[in-house]
């Protein structure tokens, strides 16, 4: 028996052995397009619009145009259409009656055409070709980063994720995380200073060594990328921006209970 | 025929006896002869608003992450108010009688924050004060005109009992030999739900990038004490100068049917309440693009 077991007071027990940590980041890029309404929802808002329409206060040429300007005839143009559109034919501004209903777009043309600034389309060409690493693909949806890591036995996908060093704090490791895998070339904005998520790994077998950490516990932090892209380092061998569902079919069972509720649905 | 076959054969028509037939109320015509419906019609949002999704989509969570305080275990009590007197007491009846140790309004816990209650924008208000509707209130006309272009609220607008339009902002006190009370100064008006954030969206796209020499909203000193009832309401406030008034693109298409260009209070009104409530409705601001600088 050692001398410090005999001196020890008999109810202190040894310190148990601490887990790992390790700090992940899920790297996000918001989405970039307003989403597409459902079915219901266009009908609804379509619905509410001809209320609006068919009850708005008394519009106030007079105080927006100058009589018989361009500006008004463009306006009573488009404003026909619009009013066609809602009530079908001979309401409104389409009335024979209401201002400016004489107007045609060929009058307009007299002035001169101005080109109409047709939007950017809403499906970009990544989406087509299936690139998984552009970020400007699934513009309406949330892509997260994950990238693809060499063990012994196979390439797992996961968050980019390491361990913490001594005397480290978790969030400092998140950024540090970030720069070593992910590379310099982004611009990044960690969150928050807390972790969003924890996902613990217990060992397969039971350990026979009592000093041994009995668990890995990984701590997730929320990021957002602003600009660049990811130059990854040697360690990785892949990298894909994914949305929710396509994350679910690249990574196990087990990793995905764990992180699947830190992720947004859409 | 036993008297239980009897009853099994008239159980049927027990279950099946018909509802009178229901009358359907004749619609009343007004005196155009259309129809007035029964119930009031109400307009609701007509678009999906592209920065209320941004903030259920991302700034939600963000700010979750951003503004939660780990708090382990439940509260303690709140301290027992101790009035300065007895208000027993008949000497002291009619005495002023604050509580002991001062107001505590702006030392209010701010709430535990939960998923439920993430602070969010309630409404955004304008507000401006014209000095010449001191002279005549006739000048009060293009303040409430240029509101109106650019909130498109009116009184009760679209049937919504809580839209109160544009409202015309009186002296509350006597100032000598300038405010009386009740004389109109100013106009302001609320926006909410979608046309707030659509209000939200021309600011920070059309007018604050084209203002000159503009860094962002002043942040005040670090040494501001911000425990008064103003730091913990949620409110950030800033004011725009007159030549941003045309920058406005519901301005600026009839810039010249304004007597004069016009500046204007705006107050960010968040759900955020308590200590820090002020740096939690900048960070809320913050994600709609306003930028903040330190001076």
């Amino acid at each position: 028996m050692s001398t410090s077991s005999l001196f020890r007071a008999p109810w202190r027990k040894v310190a148990a052995p601490r887990p790992n940590l390790h700090t992940a980041v899920i790297l996000n890029r918001s989405p970039i397009l307003t989403r597409t309404p459902t079915s219901f929802e266009r009908a609804y808002y379509a619905y509410q619009a001809r209320i609006q329409r068919a009850l708005h206060n008394p519009f106030p040429h007079d105080f927006y145009f100058k009589p018989g300007s361009l500006l008004e005839s463009k306006f009573n143009l488009k404003e026909r259409k619009r009013d066609r559109k809602a009530f079908g034919p001979g309401f409104g501004a389409d009335h024979p009656l209401a201002p400016g209903a004489g107007v045609t777009a060929q009058n307009l043309n007299k002035f001169g055409r101005d080109d109409d600034e047709t939007p950017a389309p809403r499906i970009h060409a990544s989406d087509v070709n299936g690139d998984v690493k552009s970020l400007d693909r699934k513009g309406q949806r949330n892509l997260y980063l994950l990238i693809q890591q060499k063990t012994d036995d196979a390439a797992v996908w996961k968050f980019p994720e390491t361990a913490v060093v001594d005397n480290e704090l978790l969030h400092e490791s998140a950024a540090r995380d970030l720069r070593a895998i992910c590379g310099e070339a982004m611009d990044t904005w960690i969150v928050s200073h807390k972790p969003v998520g924890l996902y613990e790994i217990h060992p397969s077998t039971t350990l026979t060594d009592a000093a041994a950490p009995p668990k890995t516990c990984v701590f997730f932090f929320k990021a957002h990328i602003m600009a660049g892209q990811v130059r990854p380092g040697e360690s990785v061998t892949d990298f894909a921006w994914l949305t929710k569902r396509e994350i679910s079919e690249r990574v196990n069972h087990q990793y995905w209970d764990g992180i699947k509720d830190m992720l947004s649905d859409f | 025929m036993s008297a239980a076959a009897v009853r099994a054969a008239a159980a049927p028509t027990r279950g099946l006896r018909l509802r009178p037939v229901r009358k359907i109320r004749k619609l009343v015509h007004d005196n155009r002869g259309l129809p007035i419906p029964h119930v009031d019609i109400v307009v609701r949002d007509t678009h999906l608003s592209r920065l209320g999704e941004h903030y259920y989509n991302t700034l939600a969570d963000d700010l979750l992450y951003l503004t939660y305080k780990h708090e382990s275990g439940p509260r303690p009590p709140p301290r027992s108010i101790r009035l300065m007197y007895d208000p027993e007491d008949p000497y002291a009846k009619l005495r002023h009688n604050p509580p002991v140790g001062g107001s505590q309004v702006g030392r209010k816990l701010a709430p535990p924050t939960t998923s439920e209650n993430v602070i969010c924008l309630e409404r955004i208000q304008l507000h401006t004060m014209s000095k010449d509707a001191l002279a005549s209130r006739q000048n009060l006309l293009g303040p409430i005109m240029a509101l109106r272009a650019l909130s498109g609220e009116t009184e009760q607008g679209g049937g919504r009992r809580g839209s109160t339009g544009v409202q015309i902002v009186r002296g509350v006190k006597s100032v000598g030999g300038w405010v009386r009370p009740g004389l109109p100064l100013g106009a302001k008006v609320d926006l909410r739900g979608a046309k707030m954030y659509e209000f939200l969206g021309t600011l920070t796209e059309f007018v604050l990038p084209r203002l000159r020499e503009f860094p962002g909203l002043l942040l005040p000193p670090a040494s501001t004490n911000l425990q008064t009832p103003a730091g913990v309401s949620g409110v950030v406030s800033f004011g725009l100068p007159p030549e941003a008034f045309g920058f406005f693109p519901q301005i600026e298409v009839n810039l010249d049917a304004y007597p004069k260009t016009y500046g204007m209070h705006i107050h960010f009104i968040t759900s955020a309440r308590g200590v820090g409530a002020q740096e939690r409705a900048r960070q809320l601001i913050s994600g709609f693009q306003i930028p903040f600088v330190r001076r």
